[in-house]
Protein backbone atom coordinates (compact mmCIF):
# COMPACT_ATOMS: atom_id res chain seq x y z
CA UNK A 1 0.00 0.00 0.00
CA UNK A 2 1.94 3.14 -1.04
CA UNK A 3 2.46 6.18 1.08
CA UNK A 4 -1.08 8.34 1.53
CA UNK A 5 1.03 11.80 0.29
CA UNK A 6 1.63 9.93 -3.27
CA UNK A 7 -2.44 9.76 -3.37
CA UNK A 8 -2.48 13.74 -2.43
CA UNK A 9 -4.69 14.30 -5.64
CA UNK A 10 -6.82 11.35 -5.54
CA UNK A 11 -7.69 12.33 -1.68
CA UNK A 12 -8.38 16.12 -2.61
CA UNK A 13 -11.22 14.60 -4.75
CA UNK A 14 -12.60 13.20 -2.40
CA UNK A 15 -12.46 16.13 -0.55
CA UNK A 16 -14.49 18.19 -3.48
CA UNK A 17 -16.44 15.40 -3.88
CA UNK A 18 -17.70 15.27 -0.43
CA UNK A 19 -18.19 19.69 -0.36
CA UNK A 20 -20.65 18.75 -3.18
CA UNK A 21 -22.48 16.32 -1.33
CA UNK A 22 -22.93 18.21 1.66
CA UNK A 23 -24.26 21.17 -0.86
CA UNK A 24 -26.75 18.76 -2.20
CA UNK A 25 -27.54 17.73 1.54
CA UNK A 26 -27.21 21.02 3.62
CA UNK A 27 -29.01 23.81 1.38
CA UNK A 28 -32.34 24.27 0.95
CA UNK A 29 -32.21 25.83 -2.36
CA UNK A 30 -32.85 24.07 -5.69
CA UNK A 31 -30.53 26.43 -7.45
CA UNK A 32 -27.67 24.97 -4.91
CA UNK A 33 -28.20 21.42 -4.47
CA UNK A 34 -27.39 21.99 -8.53
CA UNK A 35 -24.32 23.13 -8.07
CA UNK A 36 -23.44 20.74 -5.53
CA UNK A 37 -24.43 17.99 -7.72
CA UNK A 38 -22.07 19.55 -10.74
CA UNK A 39 -19.35 19.82 -8.16
CA UNK A 40 -19.86 16.30 -7.50
CA UNK A 41 -19.74 15.62 -10.66
CA UNK A 42 -16.66 17.67 -11.94
CA UNK A 43 -15.07 15.53 -8.81
CA UNK A 44 -15.59 12.64 -10.26
CA UNK A 45 -14.43 13.22 -14.07
CA UNK A 46 -11.49 14.91 -12.38
CA UNK A 47 -10.66 11.68 -10.60
CA UNK A 48 -10.84 9.01 -13.48
CA UNK A 49 -9.07 11.07 -15.77
CA UNK A 50 -5.93 11.63 -13.15
CA UNK A 51 -6.06 7.79 -13.02
CA UNK A 52 -5.13 7.56 -16.88
CA UNK A 53 -1.79 10.10 -16.09
CA UNK A 54 1.85 8.07 -17.10
CA UNK A 55 5.16 9.54 -16.15
CA UNK A 56 6.44 11.33 -18.37
CA UNK A 57 3.23 10.83 -20.59
CA UNK A 58 2.13 12.95 -23.38
CA UNK A 59 -1.21 13.10 -24.62
CA UNK A 60 -2.86 10.24 -26.83
CA UNK A 61 -2.24 11.32 -29.97
CA UNK A 62 0.03 10.14 -32.59
CA UNK A 63 1.52 12.11 -34.95
CA UNK A 64 4.71 12.08 -37.17
CA UNK A 65 7.84 11.43 -34.35
CA UNK A 66 5.34 11.58 -31.31
CA UNK A 67 7.16 8.56 -29.16
CA UNK A 68 7.35 7.99 -25.47
CA UNK A 69 4.32 6.46 -23.26
CA UNK A 70 0.89 7.61 -23.73
CA UNK A 71 -1.52 8.92 -21.75
CA UNK A 72 -4.01 6.65 -21.72
CA UNK A 73 -6.94 6.81 -23.99
CA UNK A 74 -9.80 5.43 -22.05
CA UNK A 75 -10.41 7.37 -19.33
CA UNK A 76 -10.60 10.24 -21.30
CA UNK A 77 -13.06 9.16 -24.14
CA UNK A 78 -14.97 7.53 -20.45
CA UNK A 79 -15.19 10.98 -19.67
CA UNK A 80 -16.30 12.89 -22.12
CA UNK A 81 -19.35 11.00 -22.37
CA UNK A 82 -19.91 11.27 -18.79
CA UNK A 83 -19.59 15.64 -19.43
CA UNK A 84 -22.31 14.82 -21.71
CA UNK A 85 -24.66 12.89 -20.06
CA UNK A 86 -24.17 15.96 -16.73
CA UNK A 87 -25.02 18.68 -19.36
CA UNK A 88 -27.74 16.63 -20.15
CA UNK A 89 -29.01 16.48 -16.30
CA UNK A 90 -27.89 20.44 -15.48
CA UNK A 91 -30.73 21.49 -18.46
CA UNK A 92 -33.32 19.20 -17.40
CA UNK A 93 -32.91 19.92 -13.92
CA UNK A 94 -32.68 23.47 -14.64
CA UNK A 95 -35.74 23.55 -16.89
CA UNK A 96 -37.65 21.70 -13.69
CA UNK A 97 -36.65 24.21 -11.72
CA UNK A 98 -37.92 27.26 -13.73
CA UNK A 99 -41.43 25.33 -14.32
CA UNK A 100 -41.50 24.95 -10.60
CA UNK A 101 -40.80 28.83 -9.67
CA UNK A 102 -43.46 29.42 -12.12
CA UNK A 103 -46.13 27.13 -10.46
CA UNK A 104 -45.09 27.36 -6.91
CA UNK A 105 -43.39 31.18 -6.82
CA UNK A 106 -40.43 29.26 -4.61
CA UNK A 107 -37.30 27.40 -5.28
CA UNK A 108 -36.78 26.59 -1.71
CA UNK A 109 -37.06 22.97 -1.16
CA UNK A 110 -38.54 23.59 3.18
CA UNK A 111 -41.04 25.96 1.78
CA UNK A 112 -42.07 23.48 -1.05
CA UNK A 113 -42.55 20.72 1.02
CA UNK A 114 -44.56 22.65 3.27
CA UNK A 115 -46.67 24.05 0.71
CA UNK A 116 -48.05 20.70 -1.10
CA UNK B 1 -25.60 15.63 8.71
CA UNK B 2 -21.51 15.66 9.06
CA UNK B 3 -21.96 12.38 10.05
CA UNK B 4 -23.52 11.47 6.98
CA UNK B 5 -20.73 12.94 5.33
CA UNK B 6 -18.38 11.68 7.45
CA UNK B 7 -19.48 8.04 7.04
CA UNK B 8 -19.43 8.53 3.02
CA UNK B 9 -15.92 10.32 3.25
CA UNK B 10 -14.15 7.58 5.34
CA UNK B 11 -14.39 4.54 3.10
CA UNK B 12 -13.75 6.71 0.10
CA UNK B 13 -10.83 8.28 1.76
CA UNK B 14 -9.65 4.69 2.34
CA UNK B 15 -10.48 3.05 -1.21
CA UNK B 16 -8.56 5.92 -2.69
CA UNK B 17 -5.36 5.22 -0.57
CA UNK B 18 -5.01 1.93 -1.42
CA UNK B 19 -5.01 2.48 -5.53
CA UNK B 20 -1.08 2.93 -6.83
CA UNK B 21 -0.13 6.12 -6.90
CA UNK B 22 -1.32 8.52 -10.19
CA UNK B 23 0.90 8.19 -13.14
CA UNK B 24 2.36 4.73 -12.40
CA UNK B 25 2.95 2.73 -15.96
CA UNK B 26 2.22 -0.63 -13.70
CA UNK B 27 -1.22 0.23 -13.06
CA UNK B 28 -3.74 -1.82 -14.50
CA UNK B 29 -5.16 0.97 -16.52
CA UNK B 30 -2.69 0.86 -18.94
CA UNK B 31 -3.01 -2.85 -19.25
CA UNK B 32 -4.68 -4.35 -21.27
CA UNK B 33 -7.05 -2.73 -23.54
CA UNK B 34 -5.74 0.52 -23.45
CA UNK B 35 -2.14 -0.81 -24.41
CA UNK B 36 -3.65 -2.61 -27.18
CA UNK B 37 -5.48 0.42 -28.01
CA UNK B 38 -2.48 2.91 -28.25
CA UNK B 39 -0.47 -0.31 -29.74
CA UNK B 40 -2.96 -0.99 -32.80
CA UNK B 41 -5.18 2.13 -32.58
CA UNK B 42 -4.00 3.64 -35.39
CA UNK B 43 -4.08 1.15 -38.28
CA UNK B 44 -6.98 -0.66 -37.28
CA UNK B 45 -9.58 2.53 -37.28
CA UNK B 46 -7.48 5.53 -39.44
CA UNK B 47 -7.76 7.56 -36.37
CA UNK B 48 -4.59 9.06 -35.23
CA UNK B 49 -6.19 10.90 -32.40
CA UNK B 50 -6.62 7.55 -30.07
CA UNK B 51 -9.53 9.29 -27.87
CA UNK B 52 -11.28 9.60 -31.07
CA UNK B 53 -10.28 5.99 -32.11
CA UNK B 54 -11.56 4.75 -28.82
CA UNK B 55 -14.89 7.11 -29.32
CA UNK B 56 -15.93 6.53 -32.72
CA UNK B 57 -14.43 3.13 -34.11
CA UNK B 58 -14.15 1.16 -30.59
CA UNK B 59 -16.84 2.44 -28.74
CA UNK B 60 -19.30 3.63 -30.77
CA UNK B 61 -22.28 2.35 -29.17
CA UNK B 62 -21.42 4.18 -26.43
CA UNK B 63 -20.99 7.36 -27.77
CA UNK B 64 -24.57 6.01 -30.02
CA UNK B 65 -26.25 6.32 -26.40
CA UNK B 66 -24.44 9.64 -25.69
CA UNK B 67 -25.77 11.94 -28.55
CA UNK B 68 -29.58 10.20 -27.67
CA UNK B 69 -28.96 11.09 -24.46
CA UNK B 70 -28.36 14.52 -25.46
CA UNK B 71 -31.35 14.92 -27.79
CA UNK B 72 -33.81 13.38 -25.58
CA UNK B 73 -33.02 15.90 -22.60
CA UNK B 74 -34.03 18.59 -25.40
CA UNK B 75 -37.16 16.38 -25.79
CA UNK B 76 -37.65 16.55 -22.03
CA UNK B 77 -36.78 20.22 -21.66
CA UNK B 78 -39.39 21.07 -24.32
CA UNK B 79 -42.14 19.03 -22.43
CA UNK B 80 -41.79 20.84 -19.25
CA UNK B 81 -41.24 23.89 -20.34
CA UNK B 82 -44.30 24.01 -23.25
CA UNK B 83 -46.16 26.86 -22.95
CA UNK B 84 -49.62 26.68 -21.01
CA UNK B 85 -52.72 27.89 -23.43
CA UNK B 86 -53.91 30.15 -20.81
CA UNK B 87 -50.77 32.11 -19.42
CA UNK B 88 -48.69 33.49 -21.76
CA UNK B 89 -48.45 37.04 -20.63
CA UNK B 90 -45.07 38.22 -22.12
CA UNK B 91 -42.84 38.99 -19.23
CA UNK B 92 -41.32 42.28 -19.93
CA UNK B 93 -38.19 42.89 -21.35
CA UNK B 94 -36.76 44.85 -19.22
CA UNK B 95 -32.80 45.09 -18.31
CA UNK B 96 -29.87 47.29 -19.35
CA UNK B 97 -29.42 47.79 -22.94
CA UNK B 98 -25.93 46.50 -24.31
CA UNK B 99 -23.59 47.91 -25.10
CA UNK B 100 -22.68 48.61 -28.95
CA UNK B 101 -19.09 47.86 -28.15
CA UNK B 102 -19.75 44.49 -26.87
CA UNK B 103 -21.98 43.71 -29.65
CA UNK B 104 -19.16 45.25 -32.63
CA UNK B 105 -16.78 42.97 -31.11
CA UNK B 106 -18.55 39.53 -30.82
CA UNK B 107 -19.61 40.28 -34.03
CA UNK B 108 -16.42 41.07 -35.80
CA UNK B 109 -15.03 38.00 -33.71
CA UNK B 110 -17.94 35.72 -34.30
CA UNK B 111 -17.03 34.32 -37.97
CA UNK B 112 -13.52 33.53 -36.39
CA UNK B 113 -15.09 32.11 -33.48
CA UNK B 114 -17.39 29.85 -36.18
CA UNK B 115 -14.19 29.13 -38.18
CA UNK B 116 -12.25 27.18 -35.73
CA UNK B 117 -15.43 25.67 -34.16
CA UNK B 118 -15.59 24.16 -37.66
CA UNK B 119 -11.58 22.77 -37.61
CA UNK B 120 -12.00 21.51 -34.41
CA UNK B 121 -14.81 19.17 -35.66
CA UNK B 122 -13.16 18.45 -38.83
CA UNK B 123 -9.84 17.72 -37.36
CA UNK B 124 -10.60 15.54 -34.99
CA UNK B 125 -8.98 12.43 -36.11
CA UNK B 126 -5.40 13.99 -36.08
CA UNK B 127 -5.85 16.65 -33.44
CA UNK B 128 -7.27 16.86 -29.83
CA UNK B 129 -11.01 17.97 -30.38
CA UNK B 130 -13.73 15.98 -32.29
CA UNK B 131 -17.67 16.34 -32.70
CA UNK B 132 -18.51 17.71 -29.03
CA UNK B 133 -16.12 19.80 -28.64
CA UNK B 134 -16.68 21.78 -31.48
CA UNK B 135 -20.33 21.58 -31.68
CA UNK B 136 -20.64 22.80 -28.24
CA UNK B 137 -18.17 25.69 -29.57
CA UNK B 138 -20.62 26.30 -32.62
CA UNK B 139 -23.61 26.27 -29.80
CA UNK B 140 -21.88 28.40 -27.55
CA UNK B 141 -21.20 31.17 -30.71
CA UNK B 142 -24.78 30.73 -31.70
CA UNK B 143 -26.30 31.88 -28.06
CA UNK B 144 -23.75 34.69 -27.99
CA UNK B 145 -25.30 36.00 -31.12
CA UNK B 146 -28.75 35.20 -29.88
CA UNK B 147 -28.65 37.33 -26.94
CA UNK B 148 -26.38 40.33 -29.05
CA UNK B 149 -28.46 40.35 -32.03
CA UNK B 150 -31.56 40.63 -30.01
CA UNK B 151 -32.81 37.64 -32.28
CA UNK B 152 -34.63 35.64 -29.74
CA UNK B 153 -37.64 33.95 -30.25
CA UNK B 154 -39.52 35.86 -32.75
CA UNK B 155 -37.12 35.44 -35.45
CA UNK B 156 -34.93 32.74 -33.98
CA UNK B 157 -31.28 32.39 -35.36
CA UNK B 158 -32.56 28.60 -37.05
CA UNK B 159 -35.78 28.45 -38.61
CA UNK B 160 -37.91 26.03 -36.03
CA UNK B 161 -38.50 23.51 -38.63
CA UNK B 162 -35.01 23.29 -39.62
CA UNK B 163 -33.92 23.18 -36.10
CA UNK B 164 -35.56 20.29 -35.43
CA UNK B 165 -33.96 18.37 -38.46
CA UNK B 166 -30.55 19.67 -36.94
CA UNK B 167 -31.15 18.71 -33.23
CA UNK B 168 -31.98 15.25 -34.53
CA UNK B 169 -28.78 15.20 -36.62
CA UNK B 170 -26.75 13.53 -34.08
CA UNK B 171 -28.92 10.34 -34.16
CA UNK B 172 -29.83 10.55 -37.36
CA UNK B 173 -26.25 10.36 -38.48
CA UNK B 174 -24.97 7.72 -36.10
CA UNK B 175 -28.44 5.36 -37.27
CA UNK B 176 -27.25 5.99 -40.93
CA UNK B 177 -23.72 5.34 -40.70
CA UNK B 178 -24.19 2.12 -38.02
CA UNK B 179 -26.47 0.26 -41.55
CA UNK B 180 -23.88 1.56 -43.79
CA UNK B 181 -21.47 -0.33 -41.63
CA UNK B 182 -24.16 -3.44 -41.55
CA UNK B 183 -24.28 -3.15 -45.45
CA UNK B 184 -20.24 -2.74 -46.31
CA UNK B 185 -18.68 -4.96 -43.33
CA UNK B 186 -21.24 -7.21 -42.04
CA UNK B 187 -21.69 -5.77 -38.71
CA UNK B 188 -23.52 -2.72 -37.13
CA UNK B 189 -21.47 0.37 -36.78
CA UNK B 190 -18.73 -1.91 -38.52
CA UNK B 191 -15.91 0.22 -40.42
CA UNK B 192 -14.71 -1.09 -44.14
CA UNK B 193 -10.96 -1.99 -44.18
CA UNK B 194 -10.74 -2.03 -48.01
CA UNK B 195 -11.00 1.60 -48.90
CA UNK B 196 -9.15 3.53 -46.94
CA UNK B 197 -11.41 6.58 -48.17
CA UNK B 198 -14.63 4.83 -46.99
CA UNK B 199 -13.55 4.77 -43.28
CA UNK B 200 -12.04 8.28 -43.02
CA UNK B 201 -15.61 9.24 -44.93
CA UNK B 202 -18.00 7.35 -42.34
CA UNK B 203 -15.68 8.46 -39.14
CA UNK B 204 -16.11 11.99 -41.10
CA UNK B 205 -19.62 11.89 -41.58
CA UNK B 206 -19.92 10.96 -37.86
CA UNK B 207 -18.21 14.16 -36.52
CA UNK B 208 -19.90 15.72 -38.82
CA UNK B 209 -23.26 14.61 -37.27
CA UNK B 210 -22.29 14.90 -33.70
CA UNK B 211 -20.72 18.47 -34.32
CA UNK B 212 -24.22 19.60 -35.76
CA UNK B 213 -26.28 18.06 -33.74
CA UNK B 214 -24.43 19.40 -30.23
CA UNK B 215 -24.77 22.94 -31.69
CA UNK B 216 -28.64 22.92 -32.83
CA UNK B 217 -29.16 21.23 -29.09
CA UNK B 218 -27.22 23.97 -27.16
CA UNK B 219 -29.21 26.11 -28.96
CA UNK B 220 -32.19 24.65 -28.90
CA UNK B 221 -31.66 24.58 -25.32
CA UNK B 222 -31.04 28.04 -24.95
CA UNK B 223 -34.15 29.39 -26.33
CA UNK B 224 -36.47 27.18 -24.55
CA UNK B 225 -35.59 28.42 -21.01
CA UNK B 226 -35.49 32.22 -22.09
CA UNK B 227 -38.82 32.92 -24.14
CA UNK B 228 -41.83 31.40 -22.95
Amino acid sequence: MPSGLQNLDYAAFVVLFCIGLYMVLARSNLVKKLLGLNIMETAVFAFIVTSGMVDDGTAPILGNGVAGPFASPLPHALILTGIVVAVSITALALALIVEIHRQCGTIEADELKGAE
Amino acid sequence: MALAIAAAAVPMLAGVMALPRPGDPAAPVHARVAAHVVAHGAEETGAENLVTAVLLAYRGYDTFGEVTVMFAALAAVMTVLAPRPRERSPEPADGVAISPVVVFVIRLLAPFIAAFAVLVVLRGNVSPGGGFQGGVMLGALLVLLSVVTGRGNERPLLEPRLASWLQAAGPLTFTLVALLGFATAGAVLALPADPAWARGAMLLALELGIGVGTAAIILGLFLQMRGW
